[in-house]
């Protein structure tokens, strides 16, 4: 899932600062938590509170969108709402974000998110990581299962570097190193020659910006 | 809790001197509040691990056991004054914990004018609260009792089943005809609005009791066996497609700008948990406050919170019971969770202050009172900041 976090309020208040009609519209896809209709609800009362404090009378309407990434689907979602509306306030990941920017392109749209990683969520920790950079050469069937672009802090193809304390990272001791966690792995799964095997640099050529579904 | 005890604040207390050790309070506090002293045998309470169910109370042959509101004395009163102002010969005995709206309490007895009362947990009425409610002239006494499993109090609905079985026949010899008292049986549960539902599975993680599933396609689906109304999933869906019955968003919406007329400033909107706190009958509430009861701390709603502070609200007090004491596998603890997260939310646009959390419980009878009136002077001390 995309993970992200909603930016602070004072930021949001500023960005919609201009404008008084003001579409809040939410993306029930792969946002973790879920922004959907109950957060576009929740703030559209705490931005309705923080205005008045400043001065300043909002209108907000809010809607959602399966999929804000979608174009086909959040254009059929959103036209009918737009309707004397000054502003979008987006709250999907920032490929939704720009999504809504195409369809609307005489609106201003603004993010009311900040969006953070492709995670995965720990919900017993209630813990959001970060697991994939989608760098579009992938090669967890050699690691154990274990991503080291984004969980080793180095991104090493070839680890361990050396520099970890008690299989934590020299880099941040809060942090498990992920090639001891790839050795464990594979040691567990009898697999333990693939760590010697040396694996090229990464193919920068495989990251896409654009395909055909 | 490092407070020390003192006992003058217990709600349930025990008279010794009264006390003909039969041990029957102990063999029905669902609790195990209530020993008996190995070498004196003398029965103790504790009161650290009452829940103030009431059930001893109302099962004391000797009368040994006082009691702190829904007492004897104060139901009565409260029957005499009713009887005249609701001008019905029907009672309607309800626990707090399966009340649904009136109407539906009409439409399951098929009664239209009744008294209603309504009481946390019916297992504590006592055989002589009913019959001195006949004797009073209430012809017909309905009760509306939990389903079985669905008691907070463990015991209190099984109890009150018996008692009524036994009134019920003692009444028949009486010559009072059959079923003077008719007991029905109900549970709030969860209600899911499928097209709603995006399948994020929050009310899966939440649900305390596993009664919640995902099935894809079709999404969410409640086991309502197993549900226990504490309406959590409610207030963690995101796409507001749950409700729990009786406290469905609206109904909850339309109360604030109600209570809302009725206050003055500075005003204080009490979101408390039903077993948190059992106010008095009859008590009088003060011009600046207002409480609504819901089933859990667990159905505390930023929604709502944010409503009340929209339409004028000074001060948002929530009141939980403790985690020990949660009758909802602490729901109340992800009830202090999400007040967090909305406090930090709120100190972004410094409406902070305004809002706070506490948990308390009914066994000291002036907890809340005392956690209201501190907040209310923080609420009060603002307000004449602001006017400054």
């Amino acid at each position: 899932m995309i993970v992200t976090a909603p930016k602070p309020l004072d930021e949001v208040l500023d960005l919609i600062t201009p404008y008084s009609h003001i579409l809040i519209a939410g993306c029930d896809g792969c946002t973790q938590p879920p922004r959907g209709l109950r957060e576009a609800r929740t703030l559209s009362q705490l931005l309705e509170l923080g205005g008045k404090l400043r001065g300043k009378a909002f209108t907000f309407k809010t809607t959602t969108t399966v999929k804000q990434c979608d174009s086909f689907l959040t254009a059929s979602a959103l036209k009918p709402q737009v309707d004397g509306i000054e502003a979008v306030l987006s709250l999907a990941c920032g490929a939704g974000v720009q999504t809504v920017a195409e369809l609307f392109p005489d609106l201003p749209v603004l993010p009311g998110q900040n969006s953070h990683f492709v995670g995965a969520e720990d919900r017993e920790g209630g813990i959001l990581e970060d697991r994939c950079a989608a760098c579009g050469d992938c090669l967890l069937a050699l690691t154990g299962g274990i991503c080291p672009v984004t969980r080793c802090a180095k991104g090493l193809l070839n680890g361990a570097c050396g520099g970890a304390r008690n299989g934590k990272c020299e880099m941040d001791p809060e942090k498990d190193c992920a090639w001891e966690l790839i050795f464990e792995r594979l040691e567990k799964q009898g697999k333990l020659d693939r760590i010697r095997e040396s694996r090229p640099p990464r193919n920068y050529q495989a990251k896409a910006w654009r395909l055909t579904p | 809790m490092t407070e020390p005890v003192i006992e003058e604040r217990a709600a349930v207390r025990l008279n010794e001197q009264y006390c003909s050790r039969c041990s029957i309070c102990r063999s029905l506090c669902p609790f195990d509040a209530i020993t008996k002293d190995a070498e004196t045998g003398k029965t103790l309470l504790e009161i650290e691990k009452c829940q103030v169910c009431g059930i001893c109370y109302s099962a004391c042959p000797a009368r040994a056991i006082g009691i702190i509101n829904y007492d004897h004395d104060s139901l009565i009163n409260y029957l005499e004054s009713a009887k005249p102002e609701y001008d019905s010969q029907a009672l309607v005995i309800m626990c707090k914990g399966s009340t649904p709206d009136l109407t539906e309490v009409e439409r399951l007895f098929g009664v239209s004018t009744f008294i209603p009362l309504s009481v946390p947990c019916v297992g504590r009425i006592a055989d002589e609260i009913f019959l001195t409610a006949i004797s009073m002239g209430l012809s017909k006494v309905y009760v509306l009792a939990c389903d079985e499993d669905y008691c907070r109090f463990d015991r209190g609905s099984p109890i009150a089943g018996r008692r009524i079985l036994a009134l019920n026949r003692l009444l028949e010899q009486l010559g009072y005809g059959r079923e003077t008292i008719t007991l029905k049986r109900s549970s709030l549960k969860v209600k899911v609005d499928r097209d709603l539902c995006i399948s994020c599975g929050n009310c899966v993680f939440f649900c305390p009791y596993g009664a919640a599933s995902l099935e894809s396609p079709g999404g969410a689906s409640f086991n309502l066996a197993s549900c226990k109304g504490c309406g959590l999933c409610v207030v963690m869906c995101p796409a507001f497609a749950l409700e729990l019955e009786h406290w469905e968003k609206e109904r909850i919406s339309a109360l604030i700008p109600r209570l809302l007329s009725e206050m003055k400033p500075p005003r204080i909107l009490v979101f408390r948990c039903q077993w948190a706190s059992f106010p008095p009958l009859d008590g009088k509430s003060s011009p600046n406050i207002r409480v609504i009861d819901l089933p859990c701390a667990g159905r505390v709603d930023a929604i709502h919170i944010l409503d009340a502070f929209q339409k004028g609200v000074d001060g948002v007090l929530i009141a939980a019971c403790s985690e020990e004491d949660c009758k909802q596998e602490k729901a109340g603890g992800q009830a202090q969770r999400l007040v967090a997260k909305l406090r930090e939310r709120l100190s972004q646009i410094g409406f902070q202050d305004r809002l706070h959390f506490c948990s308390v419980a009914p066994r000291h009878y002036d907890e809340f009172d005392k956690e209201l009136e501190q907040f209310s002077q923080r609420i009060r001390d603002i307000s004449k900041k602001e006017r400054a």
